[in-house]
């Protein structure tokens, strides 16, 4: 069977090659999906397990190091425990650059938490240094250069280190490096790492180090967990619509690749009916099917991923270096041939299923054109537009197979040109989180009757905001706000769960700040301040929020108050609509405040949202060239496979302003179609697909706007419009009894 | 017959192929038709029976020589003016029908007048062949349906819509049995008989033996 299918493959071998390129194509978009979304997925555990990330880091002011390790090892559940003392605001030169911006960690214990990736550890003698590869990157460090680490003078670097506790530098303000211990037990120490038998029970260690910790200052714990969450904040996010994206991507892919097949299967569906004629079964038929499409299959998708994979290691491996993770190596191998093996199976089953079934039917209905379904079929009527639609649609697998294509193509669109408007709004707009008012003023509580007075302000209330931690997960930072009576006149992040507060004792939690902590409506939830102290509040409900990635809870000020005496608000201030917002910008200024627009995105980087909005229109033109080329394939195969009709209308008179008519109805019966599917796939499962998996704790309005969905459906057409005009060109340039003749 | 020239061919070169697989399949033929009379011109395969009724339906284009349909020129016309001449004064008819597969028989009748500049009275004609070449009951039938007899004279009411003066038929009997080959000939003659001018070619004498006139292409040229 296998040389029979290699024979046809020959027979047919500019359609193989042509079905192959495809393949290619959409194997390349799978081989980056995959590459990018692997590596960020998974980037992060796995240069914490090479790095021998702790489970926990306490730091603490500088303490005694006998004093520290005799409260340490007693500690339940301890498997391991290291010590550093760390120095930021340290100054660096090396390789002509400098930086007052360093940080040195004197490096105590066996146990180091990092990944020694280039050179060696420290020895233990005086005169070595580690840095940080972010730093050794941006400085172009190599191993055996000098830095001059502040007053520890010039040292030759012996190794490059990766820590993923931390994102690396520039993207960390601090530039790191690592000295040894020269002074042995006299060193001081205010970082204790901390490796745990079972790190599922991080909560116990924690709460006995927490019983054990009088005399030590500012004591803060972060758990890996807890990194891994300071990780993703630092990234946003972004790394999860990259991952989206992806995902997304890959869906696009397949679909793509069903689509193809199929459509191939369609165009040779007569010849089918000739091999059933001369006595072939339908399993051969199909298993003779199945073998050529894996056959093309299987090297074309392994040239696609691996030149996807090729395509995007280098900035995949770049964006995982600048957050300290490390690229997945040889690890990838299991994921790109589970990708060629999705890829190869859709090829085959979207090929070998039409073929099935056309070979199921009687020979005889086929070779009578009964591969035109009868359901698609009218008896006339309709302009020639309409005759151009009949043209399209009589294939019908093909013509399903392109509106897949284009369909998904434009639903990509839709969502990158949602998705664009979503982060421009994140970035201007505070409503998008949920916010109701446009200013905040540094004016005391006082005097919020006064600002109330000025025209066109609406509504006024002092707003409270503190930083803290979980009680009980110190790793687990969080943020409270506080405005008296109904915060939803201000701030107003849709309700999930439960319902909004009433009292001094309730609070509302993000949606991210309970799935971490496991929160209901009627929980119990206790919050260290950043002064020490703690406050309770019941659980009334859990809201979608944004901001903070979710580990936000509103309450009312009076507990809050209570908890820190010294907490400052300031005005959040509501202007009416249509308010004049510079004559109220003028009276707040007038009353010794300048105001500030309202924070709105998740991300304090506004200008790299505006960026990452031009970087997805681009994407999202990219994808309509994508399209364009979808239309062109699908009309010219229609005009090629129609020529014979084509060539039928000239006959009678046609010119070539009708031919352009019929072609155009041709393309529109595909566009049209395909762009509602798409603005319907936007709207149903990618755009909630990529909130999801972007942002699970908040409601992110990834849904397209009227303009959106105009301007996606008017550019379809357009491009219909194109691609008419280029395959009408080419039509007109035969000759009429060329295309009599084929008929 | 009327005696006015309808279908008027002098001197027609035509060439395939290039340097040592050049063949000319014609070579100086000369034709006059006239309104009312039916011409059948005789061949070989490969003679060039059916590229002449290309030339002369303006579906291809002579190297020399000069060709008139109804009094308009067809050599050295644009393709515009050759599109306006199939429309208005040409209807042809093929030896596979050519009938659109996913359109009814009456809507590839009417196709035909749904062209733009077509006949303002195609659609009414369309449907008085229908009736009047018994079409009516298979009327709404597929094609894939239809019998071969069924599908020419379906065809032939096609090339008639627009009302043409000339109506070329290549091979319209050669896919028939003879029953319904006789039909398709008899429906041909009822056209000639409406002051139209009629050419077929074919290589079936049977076929010839309705038509006014049998010409013959041999080497290039038409001999009577």
């Amino acid at each position: 069977m296998i040389a029979l299918a290699l024979a046809g493959l020959r027979a047919r071998r500019s359609r193989t090659l042509l079905a192959a390129a495809g393949i290619v194509a959409a194997s390349l978009v799978v081989g980056t999906g995959v590459t990018v979304g692997f590596g960020l997925a998974t980037g992060f555990d796995r240069a914490a397990d090479q790095a021998d990330l702790p489970d926990i880091i306490a730091r603490f002011d500088d303490t005694g190091r006998e004093q520290l390790d005799e409260r340490v090892r007693a500690l339940p559940n301890l498997a391991g425990r290291s010590y550093r003392f760390e120095r930021t605001g340290i100054p660096l030169t090396a390789n002509g650059r400098h930086t007052l911006q360093g940080a040195f960690h004197v490096v105590m214990g066996e146990r180091r938490g990092y990944l020694v990736a280039e050179g060696r550890d420290l020895s233990g003698r005086p005169g070595e240094v580690v840095a940080e590869h972010g730093l050794a990157r941006e400085w172009g460090l190599e191993v055996g250069d000098t830095i001059e680490v502040g007053r520890a003078g010039p040292l030759r670097l012996v190794g490059i280190a990766v820590s993923p506790d931390n994102v690396a530098y520039p993207l960390a303000r601090a530039a790191r490096v690592y000295l040894p211990d020269v002074y042995r037990t006299d060193t001081p120490a205010n970082l204790a790492l901390l490796w745990l038998n079972d790190p599922s029970k991080a909560d116990v260690t924690l709460t006995q180090a927490r019983s054990v910790s009088f005399g030590l200052g500012r004591l803060e714990f972060v758990t890996r967990d807890g990194v891994r969450v300071l990780l993703g904040q630092a990234a946003g996010i972004v790394i999860s619509l990259l991952v989206a994206f992806s995902l997304v991507a890959l869906v696009a892919a397949g679909t793509m690749l069903a689509a193809g097949a199929h459509a191939e299967v369609q165009r040779r569906l007569a010849s089918l009916g000739v091999q059933r004629a001369l006595g072939f079964s339908p399993a051969r038929i199909a298993g003779l099917q199945a073998t050529e499409a894996a056959l093309v299959a299987v090297p074309a998708a392994g040239l696609g991923i691996a030149a996807g994979t090729l395509v995007v290691a280098g900035p995949s491996a770049g964006l995982l270096a600048s957050l300290n993770e490390r690229p997945p190596g040889w690890a990838l191998l299991g994921p790109l041939a589970a990708a060629l093996a999705g890829v190869t199976i859709i090829v085959v089953a979207a090929a070998t299923w039409p073929a099935w079934r056309a070979a199921r039917r009687p020979p005889v209905e086929i070779l009578r054109g009964g591969d035109l379904p009868r359901s698609f079929v009218t008896a006339g009527g309709g302009g020639l537009g309409a005759l151009g639609a009949r043209f399209a649609t009589a294939a019908r697998g093909r013509w399903l197979a392109a509106v897949a294509t284009i369909g998904v193509c434009a639903g990509v669109v839709t969502l990158m040109l949602s998705l664009a408007s979503l982060l421009e709004r994140l970035r201007d707009d505070p409503g998008t989180v949920g916010k109701r008012y446009q200013l905040t003023v540094p004016l005391d509580a006082s005097l919020a009757k006064t600002v109330d007075e000025i025209p066109g302000v609406a509504d006024v209330a002092p707003r409270y905001a503190a930083d803290g931690a979980d009680s009980y997960r110190l790793g687990e930072p969080l943020r409270l706000v506080a405005f008296p009576g109904d915060h939803t006149r201000f701030e107003a992040p849709p309700l999930a769960a439960g319902r909004r507060i009433r009292g001094p004792d309730e609070i509302e939690v993000g949606l991210g700040l309970a799935d971490a902590l496991g929160l209901r409506p009627g929980s119990t939830f206790a919050v260290q301040l950043a002064g020490g102290t703690e406050a309770r509040f019941r659980v009334a409900g859990v809201v979608r929020a944004l901001e903070n990635d979710g580990r936000i809870g509103w309450v009312q000020p009076t507990r809050l108050l209570e908890a820190e005496p010294r907490l400052e608000p300031s005005l959040a201030v509501r202007l009416e609509g249509g308010a004049d917002r510079a004559a109220v910008t003028r009276e707040l200024v007038a009353l010794g405040a300048p105001p500030r627009s309202a924070a709105a995105a998740t991300t304090r980087n506004a200008q790299f949202l505006g960026v990452l909005a031009a970087v997805l229109r681009g994407v999202g033109l990219a994808v309509g060239l994508v399209c364009l080329f979808a239309l062109v394939q699908a009309l010219a195969m229609t005009a090629r496979e129609r020529r014979g009709a084509v060539a039928l209308l000239r006959a009678c008179g046609a010119d070539a302003r009708t031919v352009a008519v019929v072609l155009l109805g041709a393309a529109a019966a595909v566009a049209l179609p395909g762009a509602v599917l798409g603005v319907v796939l936007e709207m149903t499962v990618m755009g909630p697909l990529v909130a999801r998996l972007a942002a699970g704790f908040a409601s992110l309005p990834i849904a397209p706007g009227a303009g959106q969905v105009v301007l996606v459906v008017t550019g379809l057409l357009a491009l219909a419009a194109i691609a008419t005009a280029l395959v009408a060109r080419r039509v007109l340039r035969e000759p009429v009894v060329a295309g009599l003749r084929e008929e | 017959m009327s005696g006015v020239a309808t279908v008027t061919a002098r001197g027609l070169v035509k060439t395939f192929g290039v340097g040592r697989a050049a063949r000319r399949v014609l070579d100086g033929a000369d034709l006059t038709v006239e309104a009312g009379e039916v011409v059948a011109i005789l061949g070989r395969s490969g003679s060039g029976k059916s590229t002449l009724l290309h030339l002369l339906g303006g579906l291809d284009r002579p190297e020399a020589g000069m060709i008139e349909i109804d009094g308009e020129t067809v050599t050295g016309a644009g393709e515009r003016e050759l599109s306006a001449l199939r429309r208005r004064r040409v209807g042809f008819v093929f030896q596979f029908f050519h009938l659109l597969p996913e359109l009814s028989g009456e809507a590839n009748v009417l196709l035909a007048g749904r062209v733009r500049g077509a006949h303002p009275d195609a659609a009414a004609r369309g449907q008085h062949l229908i009736e009047s070449l018994g079409l009516r009951e298979v009327a709404g039938a597929l094609p894939s349906t239809l019998s071969g007899g069924e599908q020419q004279r379906f065809a032939i009411a096609r090339a008639l819509v627009n009302d043409p003066a000339v109506l070329l038929a290549d091979e319209p009997t050669g896919n028939l049995d003879v029953g319904a080959g006789a039909e398709v000939l008899r429906l041909l003659r009822a056209g000639a008989a409406g002051g139209r001018a009629v050419v077929m070619v074919t290589h079936e004498r049977a076929a010839a033996e309705i038509a006014d006139r049998v010409l013959t292409l041999h080497q290039g040229r038409l001999f009577a």
